[in-house]
């Protein structure tokens, strides 16, 4: 491998880990606080660029106003999945997890009705041209998500350590029945991280529409890269989901440069099984999974 | 080659050090009692010496054979079996049908056996001693009721009988009268009586209750703090200074 | 619940002859594509019932449809490359998904609930991108084409039977459905069956009553892989062709479907589900795009609200039945 591939691949896989960070850090929370599942998080993924294609491709509004306002759209949904799915089968880990399944078959069809399904939706490329360093070209556009993932992750560990109801998530996650005698409500918990793990998916998704096929399928893939994610970070732990996803993304980048993006998948799939042998708990975390 | 023993047994949990160096004998068809005030370490060493706990040093030993360190259907297998002192049972089998699962051991579990049922002497067999084992302890009436509607004594009978299934050589019971009422206990007494004097099969018990223990055990071995106290007859344990020392603090001796 | 001998009522030989005697008549009755359908229909009871031999015990899996797939892969390449007639190809098949069930099994033992049922995502997923990757022997995404039809004899030959005739196909599945039913039920009805619900029960016991768990769950995946190969084998030697489209995520979510919608506690439960999922998937074939739509609240409505699936109804259109005929149940 050339040196100018080396730096071309460092910088696709610091791209590709901000973004399995940002789709993966709500599904850690989501689980972590009450064991909630979501088999439907890529479509909040796939909801989030569809935000960015009605918004910035049919209305016209800038992008980032868009990127921005498929936070607050795709958690109302994340909050949608935890009263109808999550709340009634609270203490089912299984029966959430494929409640979900049939969330995705749901989303997936209102979405490919109403936008059409076999036609990629392309959104146009806001930010254009690429920087070049080092002999090594990067778009604009994708590098963007490096400081947009640094700025969401960052105030979601701000919110989570020194805001009060980001204490009160932690603490329902550590242990929910003294969290309850402290007073904490559980459901205010639950539609909470829901709500943070929507939007973190969402605008993953949003960030992602200029660069990847808009189409209702598109949330697969990440869905899958996210449970990965988290499984070798440590279901519970959001820091866990940062370092799994940077190590998982360079792993991905590295294999997929060196031979093809299947022996890349089949790749992190062994890791995360050699992970799970040598410590189950996941990288960083204590809960087995 | 002694029948059951426990020697130089530890177990700590992190920081915690349960049980201590505690050497045990039994000889068998011994009916033995294992007490001691409350935080002596009791349930540990039971849970170690059943096998559900490694100990963290030394041994348990089965005719000859370490037993400590294996898995507790290895354990039953060569012959020493548990109880429960939480309902342990199949809800939605009948008491019959608790028992005849019980008698796994003595089956044939095949698969070959499952769909072609060449085997059905053996099975005819085990229906017959599960019926036998059931009648031993009383609970014909409930044979056919759901395990889940017994009442609480009945179920605690239903663990033992499910442990007796096994055709156990030694049989640890697990505060076998726990949560029991006069009557019950005194059935429960009886029936462990009979176990070992008509069955043969070896007992070790632990148990909170005094009276219950003088009454049924040849032999009471008493912990405290994680080690082994005093060891003898009922007599002599009853006036063992140090013995009631530790139940009633040093401040009281009762003579 | 253990008895070993079938005394089955009058309530149930009764729709069961009906069915039989539908099932008989069908090649007489029903086009050859809805023929087809039917074969189809029949692979997935098989499927969908190994499915709920292993839910027996509490585990749940997301691989058991790429184990149907090692399967059909295993056939396609024996009959295919090594020219193995159908009669020595499918049991190989389905000893090989046996091997297969079992390598998963070793590691998942380990683990119990969501653990078990994502790490047997990710295996499955695994061995489908094993298919996708190696074009030798798998073929790559275009997969295993031109699987030998399943035939016997020669053509001139008096005894020649040419699968590839629908009608003679579908007879064949038909037989090889009986036969499994027949071989699940008794062996869901046996000490083995019964020491698997007892698992699920109360694990802890069943170990102290000397019933090794590990290794029964590891038997029960097996087992229920068995089962998964032949419906493979059939599916490869139905379709001709197969490729690793054919074992995406979402026909596990509808073996999922079929097996929540009936129920697991009794045998019957994953039947019924085949049967009302086959049906609504038939009905709703004129609103196509919408399916997948109607599919997923059906998923959700009964994971929420009648989680134990349609069999525990049963019972209530049982005793309706009774007190309209006023039948006595012999059982």
């Amino acid at each position: 491998m050339g040196i100018e591939t080396l730096i071309q691949s460092f910088a696709n896989a610091l791209v590709l880990g901000s973004i399995y960070a940002m789709v993966a850090v709500g599904l850690a929370l989501a689980f972590g606080v009450m064991q909630m599942a979501n088999f439907a998080h890529g479509e909040l993924f796939m909801a989030g660029a569809y935000v960015v294609y009605v918004l910035y491709s049919l209305v016209g509004l800038p992008f980032f106003i868009a990127v921005i306002a498929a936070f607050p759209i795709v958690a109302m949904l994340g909050v949608l999945f935890e009263r109808a799915i999550f709340r009634p089968t609270r203490g089912n880990v299984l029966a959430g997890f494929m409640a979900t399944a049939g969330a995705s078959f749901i989303m997936q069809v209102l979405v490919g009705q109403q936008w059409g399904v076999g036609l990629m939706r392309s959104v146009p490329v806001p930010y254009k041209g690429s920087a070049e360093f080092l002999g090594v070209a990067v778009s604009w556009q994708r590098l963007a998500i490096i400081p947009a993932t640094i700025i969401m992750v960052g105030g979601l560990w701000f919110f989570l350590k020194k805001i009060k109801a980001g204490k009160a998530l932690r603490a329902c996650a550590q242990d929910t029945e003294a969290a309850v005698l402290q007073g904490i409500s559980i459901n205010k918990m639950t539609v909470l991280a829901m709500f943070l793990s929507g939007g973190f998916a969402g605008v993953g998704g949003a960030l992602m529409a200029p660069i990847i096929p808009v189409t209702p399928y598109m949330g697969h893939v990440y869905a899958v890269t996210a449970f990965i994610v988290v499984i070798v970070g440590g279901m519970a732990s959001i820091e866990g989901a940062v370092l799994a996803a940077f190590i998982l993304g360079f792993i991905h980048t590295f294999v997929s440069t060196l031979y093809d993006s299947v022996t890349a998948t089949m790749v992190g799939v062994l890791f995360m099984a050699v992970v799970l042998i040598v410590k189950p708990t996941g990288l960083l975390g204590h809960v087995k999974v | 080659m002694s029948f059951f023993s426990v020697k130089k047994l530890s177990k700590s949990f992190g920081g915690l050090q349960a049980n201590h160096m505690i050497d045990l004998e039994v000889e068998k068809g011994e009916i033995r009692g294992v007490i001691g005030p409350n935080g002596a370490g009791k349930t540990t060493f039971f849970n170690v010496v059943s096998g559900f706990y490694a100990p963290s040093s030394g041994t348990v030993e089965f005719k000859g054979q370490v037993i400590s360190g294996l898995s507790s259907s290895k354990i039953a297998k060569m012959g020493v079996v548990r109880t429960f002192q939480r309902p342990a049972l199949f809800p939605d089998f009948t008491v019959l049908e608790n028992v005849v699962v019980a008698r796994h051991l003595n089956a044939d579990a095949s698969l070959m056996n499952a769909i072609f049922r060449h085997n059905n002497k053996a099975e005819a067999g085990n229906l017959k001693r599960a019926k036998e084992i059931i009648d031993f302890l009383g609970l014909e009436q409930e044979q056919d009721n759901l395990a889940a509607n017994l009442s609480h004594g009945h179920q605690r009978v239903l663990g033992v009988a499910m442990a007796l299934a096994t055709e156990p050589e030694l049989l640890m019971l697990d505060e076998p009268v726990a949560g029991m009422n006069s009557g019950e206990k005194a059935i429960m007494v009886d029936h462990v009586k009979k176990i070992r004097d008509d069955w043969g099969i070896t007992i070790l018990l632990v148990e909170h209750d005094m009276k219950t223990v003088m009454n049924l055990c040849d032999k009471i071995t008493v912990l405290d703090f994680g080690e082994k106290l005093a060891e003898g007859l009922p007599e002599e344990i009853i006036h063992n200074k140090k013995v009631i020392e530790a139940y009633l603090g040093a401040d009281e001796i009762v003579a | 619940m253990l008895k070993s001998s079938s005394g089955f009522s009058i309530q149930f030989w009764l729709p069961v002859s009906a069915i039989f005697v539908f099932l008989g008549m069908a090649p007489q009755i029903v086009s050859a594509y809805r023929l087809e359908l039917l074969t189809i229909f029949l692979i997935n009871v098989i499927l969908a019932q190994s499915y709920r031999l292993m839910t027996t015990t509490g585990d749940w899996t997301l691989c058991h449809y790429i184990l149907m797939g090692v399967g059909a892969y295993a056939t396609g390449i024996l009959a295919k490359k090594f020219g193995i007639p159908f009669y020595m190809a499918m049991p190989l098949a389905a000893m090989i998904t046996v091997g297969v069930s079992f390598l998963f099994a070793v590691p998942l033992s380990r683990t119990i609930g969501f653990a078990f049922f994502i790490a047997s995502f990710a295996l499955g997923e695994f061995v489908r991108h094993v298919w996708l990757k190696f074009h030798n022997p798998f073929g790559g995404a275009r997969g295993v084409n031109g699987i030998p039809k399943l035939e016997i004899g020669q053509s001139g030959d008096w005894y020649f039977i040419d699968f590839w005739e629908p009608t003679n196909f579908y007879f064949f599945t038909l037989i090889f459905t009986v036969v499994v039913l027949v071989i699940l039920y008794r062996i869901d009805r046996s000490r083995i069956g019964n020491a698997w619900k007892a698992i699920y029960a109360d694990s802890e016991l069943c170990e102290s009553i000397g019933i090794n768990v590990a290794r029964a769950r590891i038997m029960v995946f097996c087992v229920a892989g068995f089962f998964a190969g032949i419906a493979g084998s059939l599916m490869a030697y139905l379709i001709g062709s197969i490729d690793p489209h054919n074992f995406e995520m979402v026909e596990m979510v509808y073996l999922i479907i079929w097996v929540v919608v009936g129920g697991v506690k009794t045998f019957w439960g994953a039947l019924i589900g085949v049967i009302s999922m086959s049906l609504v998937f038939e009905l709703t074939r004129p609103l196509e795009e919408w399916r997948p739509l109607l599919f997923g609240v059906i998923l959700i409505v009964f994971l929420v609200y009648m989680p134990g699936g349609l069999e525990t109804i049963i019972p209530r259109f049982k005793s309706f039945f009774v007190d309209l005929f006023g039948k006595k149940e012999i059982s």
